[in-house]
């Protein structure tokens, strides 16, 4: 299905940079000084994209399970950093409840949809799976953003309403139901916004990279309307256990509301 | 009708430059069975960290509290918050109705929800001096002395041997402040409730309280009977509490909060 794709060689991308320095010069001309960091940009995904060309590659060629897994492993360990980095106020123990959340959410998803939905042959065909369960992992990135973010934000403002109900004999749980509902409904209304406005507003990346590739339109769009299904049950698993163990760090054994302030 | 005592009760809290700060420095006292005792002493002296060690939303660094020489440690925290109940300084009202923010402690401690009808509701109700009318206005939309006698009322609910209020009048203009602490006084009579209050109003201390402690620094300097500790003072801190906080200017009225 390859032959239909048409090459492109070291001199079509030469070619194609020339559109980089467009930037740049413009850059230069308004004198708004980012023609330098652009450039490096520009180089850095370069070398970023043809090393994980040839990484694919390897494993492709090597036909195993062990590679494939490992890829997957450590793209779950990348989401979970970059996470980590763009998330400030952290709920307790952040890298262990987003990471077991995301690997357990990202990976359980992933393998439902490429053994059941997709019946992959072999089970770890890297030419599917790494690919999908990259978008798996990138949407769920975000739900476990939103989640967290917003129960750390919830159990702050919500003490007085926490002490409250666990002064009236609620537990923690029952406590903190309010902030761990919201954060869960926060986590979940981006995914709902794309799935209704698909196909309307926007053309999604996998269809069009499907079609380009060529791919019959409508096997492509069915590949989408799937992969949307895996992506909101990936991001609706991911937040929920980031909640679920998320609130209970917030709490003593005791039902005593941490001082986390 | 629990006796609540605190042995040698410490508490430090970290402060500005993230050093401990003692805020409660060896408090011994005990609260005994069916009497009201008030500890009285100025702001910034340990009152509002020592009634959250009672129901255990936090726990002391040292020392012990015994509920009927019991260690509260010892104790389910969720059946010792049953058994001693706390009113905060500003009454929390979920977003609801005052109904459903009383019945809330039902669901809580997942027993049947109460009918507004049943007997037992409307006598807290009466004794609380909540109207049936409130029922089903939004909660948050009560006036302050309200919002306190629903508190009361919710705590109430929750059937207590103890009851723990901090600073209940704070908030209040004067007449509302004297409604509530006569509701205050009838219902520790009739409920026959041990009542530990932490308060600076020294007009709701000494209309109904039956011992007073006082506290300032972490420690407690005096303790007695109410009428004793007033008219003869024994500590330096406490007769200059009692000057610069002489009844009648307490809690001026700021507008009447209360019938709006």
């Amino acid at each position: 299905m390859n032959a239909e794709v048409i090459d492109l060689d070291l001199l079509d991308l030469a070619i194609g940079y020339s559109l980089i320095l467009l930037t740049a010069a413009l850059a230069r001309l308004q004198g708004i000084g980012q023609e330098r960091e652009m450039i490096w940009a520009s180089l850095r995904m370069v070398f970023q994209l043809l090393a994980i060309g040839y990484v694919l590659h390897l494993v492709f060629a090597f036909s195993s399970a062990w590679p494939v897994m490992l890829v997957l492993l450590v793209m779950g360990a990348f989401s979970v950093q970059v996470l980590g980095g763009r998330i400030k106020r952290k709920i307790p123990d952040f890298y262990a409840v987003v990471g077991s959340a995301i690997f357990i959410g990202c990976g359980g998803v992933t393998f439902f949809f490429c053994l059941l939905i997709v019946g992959l042959e072999p089970w770890y065909d890297p030419r599917y799976m790494i690919p999908l369960s990259g978008m798996i992992i990138g949407n769920s990135m975000n739900g476990a953003a939103l989640a967290a973010e917003r129960l750390s934000a919830e159990m702050n403002e919500r003490r007085d309403e926490i002490e409250a109900a666990l002064c009236l004999g609620a537990t923690a749980r029952m406590a903190s139901r309010e902030a761990v509902r919201s954060a869960f409904r926060a986590a979940l209304i981006p995914t709902t916004n794309t799935m209704a406005a698909m196909g309307l507003v926007f053309l999604p990346g996998m269809m069009t990279g499907q079609i380009l590739s060529g791919t019959a339109p409508v096997l492509a769009v069915k590949y989408q309307i799937a992969i949307m299904f895996a992506i909101t049950g990936s991001v609706a698993v991911t937040a929920f256990l980031i909640l679920i163990q998320g609130y209970r760090r917030y709490f003593t054994p005791a039902h005593q509301l941490r001082d986390l302030r | 009708m629990p006796e609540l005592r605190l042995e040698e009760v410490r508490k430090s809290r970290p402060g500005r430059d993230g050093l401990p700060v003692q805020i409660l420095r060896g408090i011994s006292l005990t609260a005994a069975a069916g009497q009201l005792t008030a500890i009285i002493g100025p702001s910034g002296g340990g009152k509002s960290t020592l009634v959250r060690l009672l129901n255990r939303l936090e726990d002391p660094d040292a020392g012990r509290i015994l509920l009927d020489g019991q260690d509260l440690r010892l104790i389910d925290p969720l059946r010792l918050r049953q058994r001693v109940a706390l009113t905060p300084q500003k009454p929390y009202m979920f977003e609801a109705t005052v109904l459903e923010n009383l019945q809330r402690v039902a669901l809580y401690q997942g027993s049947a929800v109460p009918d507004p009808a049943a007997a037992g509701f409307r006598e807290i109700l009466s004794l609380c001096r909540l109207e049936a009318e409130l029922l089903p206005r939004a909660a948050r939309s009560l006036s302050l002395g309200q919002q306190q006698r629903v508190s009361l009322a919710r705590a109430l609910l929750t059937g207590p041997e103890a009851l723990v209020l901090d600073e209940p009048t704070s908030a209040l203009d004067r007449p509302t402040g004297d409604r509530l602490a006569d509701t205050l006084r009838e219902v520790c009579r009739r409920r026959r409730l041990t009542v530990l209050m932490v308060t600076h109003d020294l007009r709701l201390a000494e209309r109904i309280a039956d011992r007073l402690a006082f506290l300032a620094d972490g420690q407690i300097l005096e303790e007695g009977l109410t009428a004793d500790l007033l008219a003869r003072p024994q500590s330096e801190g406490l007769r200059r509490f009692l000057d610069t906080s002489s009844v009648p200017e307490i809690a001026e009225a700021q507008g009447d909060f209360d019938e709006r």
